[in-house]
């Protein structure tokens, strides 16, 4: 058995309205070992950025709440960790970069302030703490650090702030980084300059990766194993070489075929995936993709499919990939 | 070749911010756009695409230059003939929607406006949601009600019901899920394949614009520096920031190895005042790049492109 990092059982994250409690993350199992790269994939809604949020315990709460699971990290159970102890992990340990980086800063102070105080809060020196951020700045390819450490936050772009944000994150060397969807919002060149900056903090650093997105070529470029995220639960968890060779699960296969690539005709029209994902809060029991599934059958109407074995990958699907791949 | 239904010549756009500060957004771009065809553009954030977006359907006036709409000077015509004939449809759906409007209300809206299909508009708001795929039942839904591609329909709708001949698609999928994308770009090819309309489609996402344009230009700093159709520009791009451009794109197949690291660091710089905008970044810069600015020449089928060193390979130079 490999060493595990950061390991994920059973998670539950429910809303809460009135006394009602839906759970809208259903048991999400996950493993992440060092120095690994993960890529998390779902649409909107599928409780990605949830699963991520209860990692450091940082969801809005109330109507979140973390109904049930395991979230070990190094062995530590974080489920139950004290508030205390939790902000010496976020930042230190564990670092998070979220999609919108606009609201991530505060507008009133100096980037380079903001930079520095995460530093100086797990125990760098002043002058450390500096230096660091300039260095941290440099390595995300802020060309000139010392006018970004100048600026308030309204004065750079966002992929600047974006940029200052992974800066900020990787800058206290921690030993897991989630991103959820941090290059969503930036150009291409930029994307794939902080791409590479992860990859080479990876060659020297035992840092491993968590990483959300909805674009599979980020994927195909950056992560070891993929994710794939719907409806509240892992439907397919897979080496990212298999995930686009042979997909495990129809929805991870009817996502690879939307895209447009030089298979596709020019102008032709790309397979579409049809209806809309489900109300997690909604669900009748069955299989939740179900409805939108090509390949459905009896039994996916009255039982949901736990993730089985599928080769070296492992699928929420009853059917063999054998019998649906064309 | 088919009708020019938009041509654009030597626009620019100049923002002047309090004190010194001029920000040149566009500078001299010209463009053509066939009837029924769909011109993609493509380029970093602050290229200027959206502010070209903008002059074109008449949310802006340009500083210099002017453009014609099926031979017309667009400066001549009024807001409401304008927009009979261009319309704009935004990233995100839900804050080009009015959150209080039904869907109804919205498209009403602008038929009243226009005087179209009066006595009639209720029937005309069928066709629409019938042509954007989603069905009557929509029609009194709030914009709450409604998903992001679903709203993003609903403001295709919107575009289409004054009968335009172009339509301006601004980033129109880069705010919805990948598995929506594929219905809202299979939407606007099943469109044009039914009626004559034409798109300008500008996007960041290279692998949809390929898929859609006939003809690509390729934005940088406010300048045209590549154009032509879409295999030449995409599969065969000469530029050297073309090919940067299209070699970050990461493509979602795990195999392809990715010559590492091939260009620069990429921080956009401002224009520079002497020579080529790109000499900053550039891999291929040679001593003449630094004094004399290239201009967008054609290299033969109408493939254009503004680099010394990319037509002298082509040995036009």
């Amino acid at each position: 058995m490999t060493e595990i990092l950061l390991s994920l059982r059973g998670l539950v994250v429910g809303l809460r309205h009135g006394h009602d409690v839906s759970p809208i993350v259903r048991g999400v199992n996950l493993d992440v070992a060092p120095g690994e790269r993960v890529g998390v994939v779902g649409e909107s809604g599928s409780g990605k950025t949830l699963t991520m949020l209860s990692v450091l315990r940082l969801l809005p709460s109330p109507p979140l709440e973390i109904l049930d699971g395991e979230i070990l990290f190094a062995g530590e159970n974080l489920a139950s960790a004290s508030e205390r102890r939790l902000r010496e992990v976020r930042g230190a340990e564990i670092a998070m970069v979220y999609q919108d980086p606009m609201t991530s800063l505060n507008p009133l102070l100096h980037v380079g302030y903001q930079v520095a105080e995460a530093l100086k809060a797990h125990g760098a020196s002043t002058i450390q703490a500096r230096e660091t951020t300039r260095d941290a700045l440099r390595q995300v390819g802020l060309s000139d650090p010392e006018r970004v450490e100048r600026s308030y936050p309204h004065e750079l772009s966002g992929g600047m702030i974006q940029r200052v944000m992974i800066a900020m994150a990787l800058a206290a060397s921690p030993r897991l980084l989630i991103a959820d969807e941090p290059t969503t919002a930036l150009d291409v060149t930029i994307q794939q300059q902080i791409l590479d900056l992860v990859l080479d903090i990876q060659t020297t650093t035992s840092m491993a990766v968590l990483w959300v997105t909805h674009d599979l070529g980020v994927v195909a470029r950056l992560v070891d194993r993929v994710v794939v995220m719907y409806a509240g639960r892992v439907v397919e968890d897979a080496p990212t070489r298999e995930l686009f060779r042979h997909p495990s699960h129809p929805y991870t296969a009817a996502l690879l075929a939307s895209l447009p690539g030089t298979q596709h005709s020019h102008r032709s029209l790309l397979h579409q995936i049809g209806g809309n994902p489900p109300d997690p809060t909604r669900l009748d029991g069955g299989c939740p993709f179900r409805p939108r599934c090509p390949f459905a059958i009896d039994q996916c109407a009255h039982e949901e499919p736990p993730l089985l074995p599928r080769g070296e990958s492992r699928a929420a699907c009853w059917r063999e990939p054998d019998s649906w791949l064309p | 070749m088919a009708t020019v239904v938009l041509r654009g010549m030597d626009l620019a756009q100049r923002y002047e911010g309090r004190g010194k500060s001029v920000v040149n957004a566009l500078r001299g771009v010209s463009l053509e756009l066939g009837e029924g065809a769909t011109l993609g553009i493509v380029g970093e954030s602050g290229c200027g695409k959206s502010t070209l977006a903008r002059l074109l359907v008449g949310l802006e006036r340009p500083s210099a230059g002017s453009a014609e709409m099926s031979g017309e000077s667009t400066s001549s015509l009024d807001g409401r003939t304008r927009a009979r004939r261009i319309q704009l449809v935004f990233q995100d759906p839900y804050s080009s929607l009015d959150p209080r409007q039904r869907v109804r209300a919205a498209l009403r809206e602008v038929l009243t406006f226009h005087h179209l299909h009066s006595g009639a508009e209720d029937q005309r708001i069928d066709e629409l949601l019938d042509m954007v795929a989603l069905g009557r039942r929509f029609a009194n839904r709030y914009p709450h009600e409604l998903s992001g591609g679903q709203a993003q329909r609903v403001a295709i709708a919107r575009a289409l019901a004054v009968e335009p001949t172009i339509v301006v698609l601004d980033e129109p999928t880069s705010a919805l899920d990948v598995s929506v994308r594929a219905e809202i770009i299979n939407l606007l090819i099943g469109i044009q394949a039914r009626i004559t309309i034409s798109y300008i489609f500008i996007s960041h996402d290279l692998s949809m614009v390929r898929h859609v344009s006939d003809t690509i230009a390729v934005m940088y700093l406010g300048r045209i520096v590549e154009s032509g159709s879409y295999d030449q520009v995409l599969d065969a791009p000469l530029h050297p920031y073309t090919v940067a451009l299209a070699q970050a794109v990461p493509v979602p197949d795990p195999t392809v190895v990715r010559p590492h690291r091939v260009t620069p660091v990429l921080t956009a710089t401002g224009p520079t005042t002497r020579g080529c905008d790109y000499q900053d970044r550039c891999p291929l810069v040679e001593p003449h790049c630094r004094d004399v600015a290239p201009s967008l020449d054609d290299v033969g089928s109408n493939h254009r492109v503004a680099c010394h060193v990319a037509k002298r390979r082509t040995t036009i130079e």
